[in-house]
């Protein structure tokens, strides 16, 4: 495996690896993984830049993530247009950032996102609730989640509005050592 | 806009790695990078431009051979992966069964390093020269020896009694080489060494998962900050979200609990519970060591008395550590049977009395085997009682290991074959993490212990603890089911690699300490016989080096330093006196923390 790849160009290539975690080697892989989900859709030829989306479904059935409960936010968050179907640079991203070479901080404000399920920059007790559900796949009485969700937000929110912003959820985050 | 000016004229600033550093890390999707990226390089083209007259090629083929130097890192990396083994194995094993599982392993292969560590510096200082100076070995080699670790592995490196106490000065001309010199020094530092990396990295991982405790059993972390994205099986992953609703429902339950206060009878009938547990959970370790020391009196009598290599006193020299190695096996057993039938108020405190009483048991077993080794055998009148000491631990650490592959045996497939055909209510076998790292713990300190006896001991522990990995890996993957209870992973890593560090090294470390100091080798074997200590070899070197001037720093250091008393007093005075300050310190920010959180509210 030598420095004849025709994908992309010697510019795009160093861009992609100044800008996620990845080596050329881990970025040529990732985009092959990228074109095993739909050969037809997506051509070998990337110096073009063409504009391929490849629509949520293809993606929530790759093996990492389609056992995870939040991958449709996971696929949404990272999209651009917000609605899970992903461009190479929206892929190569989310891996950018699900990879274990990704500092804390980075991966804290992206689960914040990913947790915001209206995206209004806060996490509120209906986002929490919907948040629980996933998390317990929905054994719990909605009372139960009531009760766990207002538990959540009397301990973690600092500033008393009765959501979590960024700022609380990244202070519980230093604080908790076992997050992923 | 104007910030997004700010930020590019901040990137462009910055030194090359930094600045790559940074831009990774922002929060942006890729085409914002991208597009920040060429800003930010457009930016630094200009100003070489314009800085261009004054330094013209220093600066840009500077700023390019940095890049190209990154890149080719980069790419010497990728092919460096192979000497991240087992990387994909450890991928798999958390994937499937989560962080928890995945600590084991990764425990396991940080002892690995060290053990390889040793092994490379103690082959390649200790041995290597060895070869030159060493006498042909005149006994014969049957196969037993590989169990027994005696007869004709007595004449090899293997042993502290091969070794020359001459100085060796092969190839002719070479430079000479004091083995006794060598083989005090290879071991002193190595233990630095490692005392130095285990401390840090247990002060490292302690300032990380252990500041603030008590904010961690809050509801929000549990919720938010526990779930394993790791985990890509999808049994694993309805496990976890079974565990986690059933966690939740217990913490609700338990607030209404906390108002149920216990009447005086139950309070104490649970006390005394737990008194009787802790009575038999000692009086079995002491009975446990009692018969272990006179199963290994016994066992050198056996051998003083009986000189003979034959089948009958060779299998028992191996009854010491069959017996030792089964009550090691058997008796955690017991403390976990002990800490189901005592009612705990909450799990993690049983994992935590378990492990406590599992460490109290070990310690007292390698204490026990210690004693005998320093007192018993030492002052024995036996030829070489650093060998056999070196023997015994060989055999410890062999049957130790045979132990831990049948434990899997027995434990995980047994059981899961129990478990799957004949009781199905039993279910899968789970992964017993803290018992399997106690195991490790174990066979890593009595390894310790042997190095100064044995220095290719480690190499004999690198072979054992590599196919315990995969001999570990496949039971667990055919045999286990991801754990159900929630295991805090980082915290038990830190208590691991403080264990470690506490009991194992240190106290490795005393025991070596005691044997330098105190203990008179032998005479006919090894390098130091004859002299009154191991230290001697140091003293004398220093009196030796008195007479070179260019070495005057070195025999200063040493008796200033070294062996005054008055310098280790100050040195711990000092050590006492940081650690007040550093807590006063905290304490103090703990007080502005809680002020500014008032203020905000308000």
């Amino acid at each position: 495996m030598g420095n004849k790849q025709t994908i992309f160009t010697p510019e795009q290539l160093d861009a992609y690896q100044d800008c996620t975690f990845f080596t050329r080697k881990e970025i040529l892989r990732l985009f092959y993984r990228y074109r095993d989900l739909a050969p037809q859709l997506v051509p070998l030829d990337y110096t073009g830049k063409p504009d391929v989306t490849l629509p949520y479904e293809l993606i929530g059935s790759m093996p990492e993530l389609k056992d995870n409960p939040f991958r449709q936010r996971i696929a949404e968050v990272f999209s651009e247009g917000g609605d899970g179907n992903m461009t190479l640079d929206d892929f190569l991203d989310m891996f950018s950032v699900l990879s274990e070479m990704a500092p804390r901080d980075l991966k804290a404000y992206y689960a914040f996102k990913i947790y915001d399920f209206n995206n209004d920059d806060y996490i509120c007790k209906s986002d929490l609730e919907k948040t629980v559900n996933k998390l317990t796949r929905n054994e719990l009485t909605p009372e139960e989640v009531s009760l766990v969700c207002e538990k959540v937000i009397y301990e973690a929110d600092a500033d008393n509005d009765g959501k979590l912003s960024l700022e609380d959820f990244q202070h519980m985050i230093i604080r908790a050592p076992d997050f992923l | 806009g104007f910030s997004e000016k700010k930020l590019v004229g901040n990137l462009a600033s910055m030194s090359t790695s930094e600045r790559i550093k940074a831009i990774q890390k922002m929060p942006e999707n890729m085409k914002k990078k991208r597009e920040i990226r060429n800003k930010v390089l457009k930016e630094i083209t200009k100003k070489s431009r314009h800085r261009g007259t004054r330094l013209p090629w220093c600066t840009q083929c500077l700023q390019e051979a940095v890049v190209s130097f990154r890149r080719f890192g980069n790419s010497l990396s990728e092919y460096f992966h192979l000497l991240w083994f087992w990387h994909k194995t450890l991928k798999i094993i958390g994937a499937e069964f989560g962080t928890s599982v995945l600590s084991y392993f990764i425990f396991l292969k940080w002892l690995l390093t060290f053990n390889i560590f040793s092994f490379l510096i103690n082959f390649g200082f200790i041995a290597i020269p060895q070869f030159f100076a060493g006498e042909p070995n005149n006994l014969s080699f049957t196969g037993l020896e590989l169990i027994t670790g005696a007869g004709y592995f007595q004449q090899t490196v293997l042993y502290y009694g091969f070794y020359t106490n001459a100085t060796i000065s092969k190839p002719e001309n070479g430079p000479p080489y004091n083995m006794q010199l060598a083989y005090i020094f290879t071991v002193g530092i190595y233990f630095v060494i490692c005392f130095l990396i285990l401390s840090f990295s247990t002060a490292k991982s302690f300032c990380r998962n252990f500041i603030n405790p008590h904010t961690y059993s809050g509801n929000a972390s549990k919720l938010l900050c526990t779930w394993d994205f790791n985990i890509t099986n999808e049994k694993a992953v309805k496990l976890k979200q079974k565990s986690l609703s059933t966690q939740i429902k217990e913490d609700l339950a338990e607030v209404n609990q906390e108002v149920l206060n216990f009447s005086i009878t139950e309070r104490v009938v649970r006390g005394v519970i737990h008194l009787v547990s802790w009575v038999a959970s000692v009086g079995t370790a002491v009975v446990a060591c009692a018969g272990v020391y006179f199963l290994s009196v016994n066992n050198l009598e056996l051998f003083m008395k009986g000189h003979k290599n034959d089948l009958e006193s060779q299998a028992a020299m191996l009854v010491l550590p069959f017996v030792t190695s089964l009550l090691n096996a058997l008796i955690p057993s017991f403390y976990s049977w002990l800490g189901h039938l005592e009612r705990f108020q909450n799990p993690g405190q049983q994992i935590y009395v378990t492990i406590v009483r599992n460490v109290i048991l070990k310690i007292s077993i390698i204490g026990i085997l210690c004693y005998y080794w320093l007192n018993v055998v030492a002052a024995s009148d036996s030829e070489c009682w650093e060998t056999l000491v070196g023997q015994d631990v060989y055999r410890f650490v062999l049957v130790g290991f045979i132990f831990s592959l049948l434990g899997s045996l027995f434990g995980e497939f047994l059981r899961r074959i129990i478990g799957s055909r004949v009781c199905v209510s039993l279910g899968l076998p789970e992964f017993d993490i803290g018992r399997n790292v106690l195991d490790l713990i174990y066979a890593q300190t009595l390894t310790w212990i042997g190095i100064l006896f044995s220095p290719l001991l480690p190499a004999i522990q690198m072979i054992s603890f590599s196919i315990m990995f995969y001999v570990k890996k496949v039971s667990l993957m055919m045999n286990c089911q991801p754990p159900r209870k929630v295991w805090r992973t980082a915290q038990m890593t830190t208590s691991f690699m403080f264990l470690l560090f506490f009991p194992s090294l240190v106290g490795a470390l005393c025991v070596i300490g005691v044997t330098v100091w105190r203990l008179k080798p032998s005479e006919q074997c090894g390098p130091f016989r004859g002299l009154p200590s191991m230290y001697a070899v140091v003293s004398e070197w220093v009196k030796i080096l008195e007479n070179y001037t260019a070495a005057k720093w070195v025999v200063w250091i040493y008796h200033n330093l070294i062996t005054s008393e008055l310098f280790f007093f100050i040195l711990s005075a000092l050590v006492l006196i940081l650690t007040y300050l550093y807590w006063q310190i905290i304490e103090g920010r703990k007080t502005v923390t809680k002020l500014l959180r008032k203020q905000i509210i308000n």
